[in-house]
């Protein structure tokens, strides 16, 4: 598929630190994130728990809670430096640019509002920004209903002026909104949308769940779309279910997707390229292929060789040694050093940079310095 | 529900006529100058005394075989009572008749409306309270809230009460006189009131509501303000109570991951806390809606002792003082299916605002 | 080659719940003050009788009169004036005795009877609420709906009847306030046993063959009392109110009666002319509200699991 390179890319984080402070001291989550996405393309963000997937996600969309201090670097959405933004501006960023899907659907659903109340409020509550795309909706609908009725026909005419003055009634919007949101619930293959908007959470399956929430992501148009581990909590046909779901929306919709998940196979069924993240950095970034057959970072190739594979025989389970690093003492220099098998002395000294070190493939470690 | 009045009714009726002698269930009936005989046959068409009994005396002695056992004298009861039939009571009714019925309903409708200022208090300044404090969390208007909070829910209600008449009646003049009355339901002596405030046609009885249906502004307002103290002092243990729950429900809400996503779909501020935030934390301030009727209309007997407020309250207390039984069964069963009928309310209001309870 | 890693010990294990516990009630100012507080009101009335000779309530001067700043306000019971020098740093009473010295000694009083009342309350509360919620069924049932009865009156009205009719003492003043009290620890305590029953280690002592009454007190109850605690705490403070609510609208033994609603009794006529009368009692209770209030709260807040992210 056409990348146009040419473009800026929609997404720059560039030497993020974020810092946590909390009672029993400061968690120095993010130290220096660096990642880009290109427009339209579907990158994948792995790593292990608590290495701050979630954390970089949240930042981008402005959302980190209160205790969260931004210590150093820069976020670039769409041109835009998101870090020096008001909250009001970076909130209608979040309509029109930006999107979140999380994970878990059961508690990121409000229990006691319908759906239907909880996709429509992101159009009615700025009906202006949406208006046009409204309009153009329900004329196309008409337009494929075939034949004109006389009531179909006054629809069409009041929708034309509707787009010329730019002004909708609110029970106008109401409708013309519904008929939107139906038909997006129908893209996310969700079974009887109309039926669906009046019921609640509960209601529904933890699959048709994550439908919703992605419905209410696309509702938006938006150019980016940060999915945060979207699959963990589902069983795998399910899984499977949302994958082939996403590889469909992303050809229809114009959105790059950021996939944050800890599970590579997923990545590799629907990425382009793929991020590795370790303790608050970016440890090494490619195309997936090259990623897979190719990993650089001794990270990266820990978690590559850990995965059970079915062509091999093993007769032990293999695991990097150690465990995560605690974030409120860090370790110096290289934060990966005290389980890398092939640290040396510079290691704990020298923070890694990310560098180029083959066309398209990014690796933040020493070994490939010189 | 029915069981439980039931139930309570067996409670109240134990309390009164069993652990006290039979003879006080006849003291609205009987006048000083009567004499045994007629005591006798009195208290056997009241049910109480048997018709085997043979003297008054043995009657107040209690013997054996003289007194018609509880169980009969309960069921006695129960008709006489589901049929409207209360007896007499010893208060001096307000038009003249001592009927139990009467009286108690004559006064009672100042009481509600008492309990009804109050509970519209407690609401419409608890809530918001609460809410102010969890969206401000830990800054000025929380400090400040919940000082105040905490104030309300701890003084005394009487101290309190004099406290505001002290200030609003004693040391805050207008023309010579208190700036608000210190008594009664109709004010006519105070530095804001009408002195001749005319007369109301009574549809409700409530005197507010009456008077803005006659259409008599200065008499609504006479009223209104002799409502203002006494309200005030009800209801405020209850703002205390009601803003501390909303806060911790608020906050509580306000954590939840829902909140995120509400966020990161572009939400306003004011939408994610009103609309996401406050249906759910509105869920167990909702549950205590029940018991703060019931602290409401108990608060009201000391409400209206301070205040000499006109209402059934304080006639309770008096009827206490001189074992008005009649009068005092009326009013704690009036109490309870008030209380009843508003949980039950209060349940259905719950269904109505969290989905997941009605499956 | 790895660093030595520094001992972090105290920042994991089961250390660090008790100890951060106690580093959050010692810097949190409210639970200070509440402590404070209400220690200052237990203290007070346990020496009491070191400030005031026990004698004092009873002890009218034969000339009483209401005084204030040793200026005559009414003469209440005799001719003679008699307002004796700084003794009365709050005026007096009706009967003429100071109004400081009658506070210090109804301090304990009141004290006393929240305290029975409140320990009394928890103690039924625990015993009925835990068999409800173990047993549940009829049990469960029928206690559910008993106190279902209670709680549809209102608790000062079941008092006022429950004193007119059994006569106006103390002993029965603590039990008509503790029968209106006891329904919401039943609930509280049905509740929590009834989440508690569900954990996995109830299921392994019950298969260990453990009869029902051991698991339930030995095992289920203790885990469950913090939330009765607290609510005891708190409800130290509203139990006093009531009880000087009582006092004050005039079910006392005894109109001298040393409590601090009774106090405020005296001065209803007087609200005008010698407010003290009510003010400082008042005051008193609200003080010592406040306190146990604040303790509860603090209390709560320091156990609350769901503050500790």
């Amino acid at each position: 598929m056409t990348l146009k390179k040419e473009e800026g890319p929609i997404l720059n984080i560039s030497d993020l630190r974020v810092t946590f402070h909390t009672y029993a001291g400061d968690v120095k989550a993010l130290n220096g994130v660096d990642l880009t996405v290109r427009k339209g393309e579907v990158l994948g963000l792995v790593g292990e728990s608590g290495c701050g997937k979630s954390v970089t996600s949240l930042a981008v969309a402005g959302l980190l809670p209160r205790n969260a201090e931004f210590v150093g670097g820069t976020i670039t959405l769409a041109g835009a430096d998101i870090l020096k933004m008001s909250r009001e501006q970076i909130r209608l960023r979040r309509l029109t640019d930006l999107a979140m899907v999380f994970q878990d659907p059961m508690t990121y659903l409000n229990p006691v509002l319908t759906i239907g109340s909880q996709i429509l409020e992101i159009i009615t509550q700025e009906p202006q920004l949406f208006t046009s795309t409204l309009v153009r909706h329900r004329l196309e609908e008409i337009q494929s209903e075939g034949k004109e009725g006389p009531a179909l026909a006054a629809e069409r005419e009041r929708l034309l002026s509707m787009s010329r003055t730019g002004k909708a009634g609110r029970r106008e919007v109401n409708r013309l909104a519904r008929h939107y949101v139906i038909s997006i619930l129908r893209k996310v293959r969700l079974p009887n949308p109309a039926k669906v908007l009046d019921m609640y959470p509960f209601e529904l399956s933890g699959g048709m769940r994550q439908r919703v929430m992605i419905a209410m992501a696309l509702v938006r148009r938006p150019k980016l779309l940060l999915a945060d581990e979207i699959t963990t909590a589902l069983d795998v046909t399910v899984q499977a279910q949302i994958l082939q779901l996403l590889r469909e929306l992303r050809n229809e919709i114009d959105a790059s997707i950021i996939l944050i998940t800890h599970d590579l196979a997923v990545v590799a069924e629907v990425c382009d390229r793929v991020a590795v993240m370790y303790a608050g950095n970016i440890v090494e970034l490619a195309d997936v292929d090259e990623l897979y057959s190719n990993p650089l970072h001794p990270y990266s190739k820990g978690l590559l060789a850990s995965i059970p594979r079915v062509d091999e025989v093993r007769t032990q389970q293999v695991s990097i040694g150690g465990s995560v690093p605690n974030l409120l003492f860090p370790p110096s220099g290289c934060r990966f050093h005290p389980r890398c098998p092939m640290a040396f002395g510079k290691c704990s000294q020298v923070k890694p940079p990310l560098v180029e070190v083959k066309p398209g493939h990014l690796v933040a470690c020493l070994l490939y310095e010189e | 529900m029915v069981l439980v009045l039931l139930g309570l009714s067996i409670l109240v009726f134990y309390l009164t006529r069993g652990l006290l002698p039979p003879n006080f269930a006849l003291a609205p009936y009987v006048t000083p100058r009567m004499d045994d005989a007629t005591r006798l046959s009195i208290a056997r068409s009241l049910d109480v005394a048997t018709s085997s009994c043979p003297s008054y005396t043995a009657f107040v002695d209690q013997q054996a075989g003289c007194i018609v056992p509880l169980w009969g004298q309960y069921f006695k009861w129960l008709t006489n009572v589901l049929s409207g039939n209360w007896g007499y009571t010893l208060l001096p009714g307000i038009a003249g008749t001592d009927s139990t019925l009467h009286v108690f309903f004559s006064r009672f409708p100042y009481t509600v409306e008492l309990a009804l200022a109050g509970a519209f208090l407690a609401i419409a300044i608890g809530i918001p309270l609460g809410i102010i404090s969890a969206t401000h969390n830990n800054k000025l208007p929380d400090h400040v809230a919940r000082i105040f909070s905490l104030g309300g829910y701890s003084v005394p209600q009487f101290w309190f009460g004099a406290i505001l008449q002290i200030v609003f009646v004693l040391y805050i003049r207008v023309n010579g006189v208190g700036l608000l009355p210190a008594s009664g339901a109709l004010a006519t002596t105070c530095g804001i009131c009408f002195a001749d405030p005319g007369t109301i046609n009574t549809f409700t009885g409530l005197p507010i509501i009456d008077a803005l249906a006659s259409g008599n502004v200065p008499y609504f307002w006479d009223a209104l303000v002799a409502l203002i103290l006494p309200a005030v002092t009800l209801a405020i243990t209850s703002i205390g109570a009601l803003s501390r729950i909303v806060r911790s429900s608020m906050m509580d809400a306000l954590r939840q991951d829902y909140i995120i996503l509400a966020q990161s779909k572009g939400l306003k501020d004011r939408l994610v806390v009103y609309k996401h935030a406050l249906r759910n934390a509105l869920l167990p301030a909702v549950t205590v809606a029940g018991l703060l009727t019931a602290y409401l209309l108990g608060g009201v007997v000391v409400i209206e002792i301070v205040f000499s407020w006109p209402g059934v309250g304080n006639t309770a207390l008096v009827a206490a003082e001189v074992l008005d039984i009649n009068f005092l069964e009326l009013y704690v069963l009036v109490t309870a299916v008030i209380i009843v009928v508003i949980n039950l309310g209060v349940d259905i209001l719950y269904a109505k605002l969290d989905p997941r309870v009605r499956y | 080659m790895a660093e030595k890693e520094p001992d972090r010990s105290s920042q994991t294990g089961r250390w660090a719940d008790t100890r951060y516990m106690l580093h959050l009630f010692r810097q949190n100012p409210i639970v200070l003050a509440g402590t404070l507080i209400s220690a200052a009101s237990v203290i007070i009335a346990l020496i009491s009788g070191l400030l005031v000779s026990s004698t004092y309530w009873n002890h009218i001067t034969p000339s009483a009169s209401l005084c204030w700043n040793n200026q005559l306000i009414d003469w209440h019971i005799s001719n003679v004036y008699n307002c004796g020098g700084p003794v009365y740093p709050l005026g007096t009473d009706l009967y003429g005795r100071g109004l400081l010295q009658m506070i210090i000694v109804a301090i304990p009083v009141d004290l006393q009877i929240a305290f029975e009342v409140v320990a009394s309350a928890m103690i039924i509360g625990i015993v009925l609420g835990g068999v409800a919620a173990y047993m549940g069924g009829a049990v469960d049932e029928i206690i559910l709906r008993v106190t279902d009865i209670f709680l549809a009156v209102p608790g000062i009205l079941l008092a006022i009847v429950l004193l007119v009719v059994l006569g106006r003492t103390i002993p029965i003043l603590t039990t008509a306030v503790l029968i209106t009290w006891w329904p919401f620890y039943v609930r509280l305590a049905r509740s929590q046993v009834l989440s508690e029953k569900e954990k996995l280690y109830v299921e392994r002592l019950r298969a260990t063959g453990a009869g029902g009454a051991r698991i339930l007190f030995r095992h289920i109850i203790p885990n469950t009392i913090y939330p009765l605690l607290i609510q005891g705490t708190l409800d130290i403070g509203a139990v006093i109110l009531t009880v000087s609510a009582l006092m004050f609208i005039g079910l006392t033994p005894d109109p001298k009666y040393p409590e601090l609603g009774n106090l405020a009794k005296q001065g209803i006529q007087y609200i005008f002319t010698a407010p003290w009368l009510i003010l400082f009692p008042g005051l008193t209770l609200l003080i010592i509200s406040v306190g146990f209030n604040l303790l509860g709260d603090g209390i709560r807040d320091v156990f609350d699991p769901r503050l500790r992210r």
